[in-house]
């Protein structure tokens, strides 16, 4: 009974990757500029140079065939190969993803923490001084773009107070931690305000209930209660919420690494994008599309554990 | 000294500078006595149950004493009110399924108190739940351990919540409406059970009801509680018979009975009732065999209504009696045509009506031969639109009357349900209960229907607001010779108005005739037992007990 609806899930998320990748490939064909002429840089090319190119890269083919040819090799983990930096793109990302990971946990971290934090204290202490700077915070915070934030870390962090470095990406496991602080807060800030609010109005909900009224009558304590029955009641529209981030998350970290030059997975979209290397895009849209996917998928299997109402629907009754 | 001494208890809210909330109150609970507050909403008596506990609201400003074993909830410190509530008193709340943390297991709820207040092991405190689960009443107390409150209905919900207010063994009890949000039947269970282990633990036992029968049936002493005072107090069989206060006579009148068939209201409804299968005149309204079944994902189908047939002759008035899910909203529905039949048909002044309208004059015009009055007034007006425009949007859709003759349609119809040209201008939020139902009615009205459904529409109200609700429904109907169709969960208010009526039990009618008659010889042992159900004063105990 409980199989079921995972399995459903799953085949959810399968189809939905399916036509994502259909989507992904075939924006090649929706972008200005050809690829063939990109790999030529711009020489006016022989019509057999052009020939060989396009067999090279088997851009002779019907697209149909050429999308199933893609995706089988896709299957296979390859990627195919980059146009500007001539070598196969899983390698390109597997040597870039370490940069992205790293900042994206840390900014994950920073978000969890702070953003609980700010939300609990703020619910809490409603209608108080506390909770007003929170609210007043967290609309500042929501409104700065990551770009002007990076700008803003860097010229007091990092220029003024010299506490930080600006750019590049350290070496070494310390090194590159402390490298990734700047970007990390930069790329957190934003969203650190969205978990707050949420939390904050979660919390506040369930402040209200007639059980958590209940829960107080029967003489249970405050942290007992504000933990068992508040914050954990709470957690369902946070958690949903957390798994729509991730995208947002996972694209403004490009514009984060392009702030402070590190060479993550991030900055190689942008620049990709920017000189049409086609397979390396691809990849990378593919690669946030199933992320994405698969933590929402997550967040949709976690909701029975979370809230045991919502497997009803199928089960009791 | 008594267990429970309220003196000169007073309340107020600098929200609400205006009114104090709880103005004087005094009262007393000996040991092993049951009292009861009695009240309307608004009146204060949640409030005063609340103070029992320690429980205020923020920034309450209180003066005199509640005092609960010789502490003074009202001042003594937190952690002193902490521990009252842990082993002194304990509360019982109105809805059991609101009450309870949805995430959380039965057995969770039972032994939190004790695992995390009072160090017990798990072991012991499950020993303990099952214990008290046993006592209250509940047939499988092992497995309604590990199961979440949305497994269990409502009923059983309450016995658990009154398992989990007996943890403590606590001297004082305080139900605050225990079975407002169960049906008559369940509410007779739940009575049933609290004065079982009120007896047994010889606890104090503080009922807050609105309901006067209730409190006379199971109190021996009962406060009558209007706008933040105590208007009367006495034995309970004495406020009931013969009250004093102004106040406590025009709640004793309004409340609905079952007893005295010969009463008034029922020779009125008599005077005007017809043989329910009058067969001469064509029916008003007519159900031919309807039946609606939904699919439930991952169970059996639901037949919610299942072959109900009745005619109701023009001018005439049926009431649909049963518990929830007896079927009787979804039929209404179905007469209103919200819902389509799967099979039978619904036939009003003849024409058929189960095929989808095909044209926006033919679904206006079914509109306009039957209306609907819903149950929640706070619920069926649009909190932005205020009480007028409701009104002349239902007159631009259903007649042909625009501008000036359309508002002063709306004030004739205002004014025919008791209201004035102010209350044109006002937002439903600003309305009470009984003056939103009133525009409901209205609504209603302004389409000129044949036929009007009312569907539970008195029983979010107060006992006083619903016996002028259905005066003013009961001379409506006169006045227009409008046809009734009346849902309700209540025999005694459907008595006032209807002269024929139809239980119906799982969605089925199992008995159906004249009101009179069935109250006083039901043929049905469903019929019988919602009768019997009925809380009636101690004298005639035994009806209740059994």
């Amino acid at each position: 009974m409980t199989i079921l609806p995972i399995l459903k899930k799953l085949g959810s998320l399968a189809l939905t990757l399916f036509a994502a990748s259909i989507l992904v490939f075939c924006s090649m064909y929706f972008v200005p500029g050809n690829p063939v002429s990109f790999l030529l840089r711009g020489r006016s090319p022989s019509a057999e140079a052009v020939a060989a190119v396009t067999a090279q890269y088997g851009l002779d083919k019907p697209v149909p065939e050429q999308y199933v040819d893609w995706l089988a090799n896709v299957l296979h983990g390859d990627f195919g190969r980059s146009f500007q930096y001539r070598e196969d793109v899983s390698t390109l990302i597997a040597s870039r993803a370490p940069a992205t990971i790293g900042l994206v946990a840390l900014a994950g971290l920073i978000i969890g923490i702070l953003g609980l934090a700010a939300g609990i204290t703020a619910a809490l202490n409603q209608g108080r001084a506390a909770d007003q700077a929170i609210l007043l915070a967290s609309t500042g915070l929501a409104a700065i773009p990551s770009f002007v934030g990076a700008i803003v870390l860097i010229a007091f962090f990092a220029v003024q107070l010299g506490w930080f470095p600006s750019f590049g990406s350290g070496n070494g496991f310390l090194d590159a931690l402390y490298h990734l602080v700047l970007p990390a807060l930069a790329l957190a800030a934003t969203f650190v305000a969205l978990v707050a609010r949420v939390t904050r109005t979660s919390m506040l909900e369930q402040l209200g209930r007639e059980h958590v009224e209940v829960a107080v009558s029967r003489g249970i304590g405050r942290g007992h209660v504000i933990r068992r029955h508040v914050l954990r009641n709470a957690l369902g529209p946070i958690l949903t919420v957390s798994g729509v981030l991730v995208a947002g998350l996972l694209v403004a970290s490009s514009i984060v690494e392009q702030s402070f030059g590190l060479s993550g997975i991030g900055s190689l979209l942008v620049q990709s994008v920017d000189r049409l290397d086609f397979p390396v895009v691809q990849a990378i849209v593919l690669l946030i599309v199933v992320i994405f996917v698969t933590m929402n998928t997550v967040v949709d299997l976690l909701a029975p554990v979370i809230d045991p109402r919502s497997m009803a629907g199928a089960a009791a009754r | 000294m008594s267990l429970l001494e309220i003196s000169g208890l007073t309340l107020d809210l600098p929200s609400e500078p205006s009114c104090r909330l709880l103005d004087g109150i005094s009262l007393n609970v000996g040991a092993g006595e049951t009292v009861g507050i009695v009240g309307e909403s608004g009146s204060g008596k949640s409030l005063t149950a609340r103070t029992v506990l320690g429980l205020l609201p923020g920034g309450a400003r209180t003066s005199g004493s509640v005092l609960l074993d010789g502490t003074d909830m009202l001042r003594c410190p937190p952690s002193v009110a902490l521990d009252r509530r842990r082993d002194t008193v304990s509360m019982i709340f109105q809805d059991p399924r609101s009450g309870m943390n949805p995430v959380r297991r039965i057995g969770d709820f039972l032994t939190e108190s004790l695992r995390l207040c009072e160090g017990w092991s798990k072991a012991d405190a499950d020993e303990r739940a099952l214990e008290l689960l046993r006592s209250v009443g509940l047939p499988r107390p092992e497995s309604h351990l590990s199961q979440y409150p949305h497994e269990l209905s409502g009923g059983m919900l309450q016995r658990v919540m009154i398992a989990g207010a007996l943890t403590a063994a606590p001297a004082l009890l305080v139900c605050d409406e225990p079975t407002a949000a169960l049906d008559v039947t369940t509410q007779a269970e739940i009575i049933n059970v609290l004065r079982k282990q009120q007896e047994t633990r010889g606890m104090g036992m503080l009922f807050i009801t609105h309901d006067l029968n209730l409190a006379a049936a199971l109190c021996d002493r009962v406060y009558v509680i209007h706008s933040g005072r105590i208007v009367e107090y006495g034995s309970a069989l004495s406020i009931f018979t013969s009250p004093r206060a102004d106040y406590t006579k025009r709640l004793v009148a309004a409340t609905p009975t079952i007893p005295s068939v010969s009463g008034r209201r029922s020779s009125a409804a008599a005077s005007h009732g017809r043989a329910p299968s009058a067969g001469s005149a064509e029916p008003a309204l007519e159900a031919r065999g309807v039946s609606k079944c939904y699919a439930i994902r991952g169970g059996a189908d639901i037949r919610a209504v299942d072959d109900v047939s009745f005619r109701v002759p023009p001018g005439g008035a049926l009431a649909l009696v049963g518990e929830s899910g007896s079927g009787k909203s979804t039929l209404a529905r179905m007469l209103v045509g919200l819902e389509r039949p799967d099979s039978g048909d619904i036939l009003v002044d003849g024409v058929s009506r189960s095929t989808r309208p095909r044209s926006r004059a033919e679904r206006l015009k079914r509109a306009r031969a039957v209306q609907i009055v819903f149950q929640d007034p706070y619920l069926s007006l649009d909190p932005r639109i205020p009480a007028g425009a409701a009104i002349e949007d239902a007159l631009r859709l259903h007649s042909t009357l625009r501008g000036v003759e359309a508002r002063a349609r709306v004030l004739t119809l205002l004014d025919r349900v008791g209201l004035t040209e102010k209350h044109s201008q006002s937002k439903p939020r600003t309305l009470s209960g009984g003056q939103r139902q009133r525009v409901a009615i209205a609504r209603a009205l302004a389409a000129a229907p044949g036929v009007l459904v009312l569907d539970e529409s008195t029983s979010a109200l107060d006992v006083s607001v619903q016996a002028q609700v259905l005066d003013l429904i009961d001379e409506i109907r006169r006045e227009r010779g409008l046809t009734l169709v009346f849902v309700s969960h209540d025999l005694a208010v459907v008595r006032r108005v209807c002269e024929t009526t139809a239980v119906m039990k799982q969605g089925a009618v199992v008995e159906s005739g004249a009101t009179a008659g069935l109250l006083e010889h039901p043929g049905h042992p469903y019929t019988q037992l919602l009768i019997d159900s009925i809380p009636k004063p101690r004298r005639s105990l035994h009806a209740i007990s059994q």
